[in-house]
């Protein structure tokens, strides 16, 4: 069994699992290019991390990142 | 009471607008997918790690193996995350000076914590209970057997538990102007909690065992009557750590 198998014989747990996640890095991606300013870091930091780690890096931005008004 | 209901109803717009439920929800629906998810490939990760050549007999995953994957992510990363969105709640106004208007309007102060309480709790229980929901949902699909015949007495326990967690979290809130004294004071008392936890004499009575026993709960090997002294001590330290934030606000310049 490799790993393209693991994924096909659990589409049901894969498929929702897999939408959040793009769902979310995509809302913080487009958060982090509506804005200029934020609470720490730059734009290529958060966009780095909202891509690489997944799905801590878009959390992060939401709760630490994001500049409060 | 009417001061409370609309400092409520700001809350529940504010945690809105700024995001938190959004990731509140999507954090926790991802949770409840990975309990059953990760006893399900278990075995075939193991195989994979350690190639043709050794061969480990490992049982088939049962229920059980995805009710413990659950309450292992509520207890541990799930606590955080709540914390971690709490912590700001009420340092952040007191930091900002937003409170200085509603309070001289005439909110009453004890009104701006039992309302941040609220609504903090009620983010708790929407958080809990979705991923607990969708966990239910693929457990009993991917795992039908009945070894975890009572998932609801491993529930009561953990929604309980919040009732202390979030508390703590708002005293600490209340006691600082820094974001992260709320986190800190949490994370704090989780570790003294669990310290205490290793005399065992301390069992029953620490309100830790609501976030440790859950899966004997499930299995029925443990009743839940063996941790009702500790679900009155949580209750009643709840209430004496709501009213010392209350104090804290009382006599805190905005």
């Amino acid at each position: 069994m490799n790993n393209a198998d693991i994924i096909t014989n659990n589409l049901p747990l894969f498929i929702p699992l897999i939408i959040l996640e793009v769902g979310l890095d995509l809302a913080a991606l487009i958060h982090i290019f509506r804005h200029k300013n934020y609470r720490m870091g730059n734009r290529i930091l958060w966009v780095l991390l909202t891509l690489l780690v997944n799905p801590i890096g878009a959390i992060l931005y939401f709760i630490i990142g994001r500049e409060q008004y | 009471m009417k001061a409370t209901w609309f400092f409520i109803r700001k809350e529940l717009l504010e945690s809105w607008r700024n995001y938190h439920l959004l990731i509140i929800t999507v954090v926790f629906v991802i949770f409840g997918i990975e309990g059953p998810l990760m006893a399900k490939l278990t075995p075939d990760i193991l195989k994979m790690a350690t190639g043709s050549g050794l061969t480990i007999k490992m049982p088939d995953p049962t229920s059980i193996d995805a009710w413990q994957q659950y309450y292992k992510n509520m207890t541990q990363i799930g606590i955080y995350i709540l914390v971690v969105i709490f912590s700001g709640t009420i340092s952040n106004e007191v930091a900002q000076g937003t409170l200085v208007n509603l309070v001289t309007k005439g909110l009453p102060r004890y009104s701006v914590v039992m309302a941040k309480y609220i609504v903090a709790y009620i983010q708790w229980c929407l958080a809990i209970m979705m991923a607990f929901l969708i966990s239910w949902g693929y457990t009993s699909y991917y795992f039908p057997d009945n070894r975890s015949p009572h998932i609801w007495s491993g529930m009561w326990p953990l929604l309980i538990f919040g009732l202390l967690f979030v508390a703590i979290t708002i005293l600490g809130s209340s006691l600082s102007k820094s974001n992260y004294m709320g986190f800190l004071t949490s994370v704090v008392v989780f570790i003294v909690l669990t310290l205490l936890n290793l005399f065992k004499s301390t069992g029953r009575y620490n309100p830790i065992a609501l976030v440790t026993d859950n899966i004997y709960l499930i299995k029925g090997t443990e009743q839940i009557s063996h941790i009702m002294p500790a679900i009155w001590i949580t209750i009643i330290s709840t209430m004496v750590i709501i009213y010392l934030s209350v104090l804290s606000l009382k006599y805190k310049k905005l």
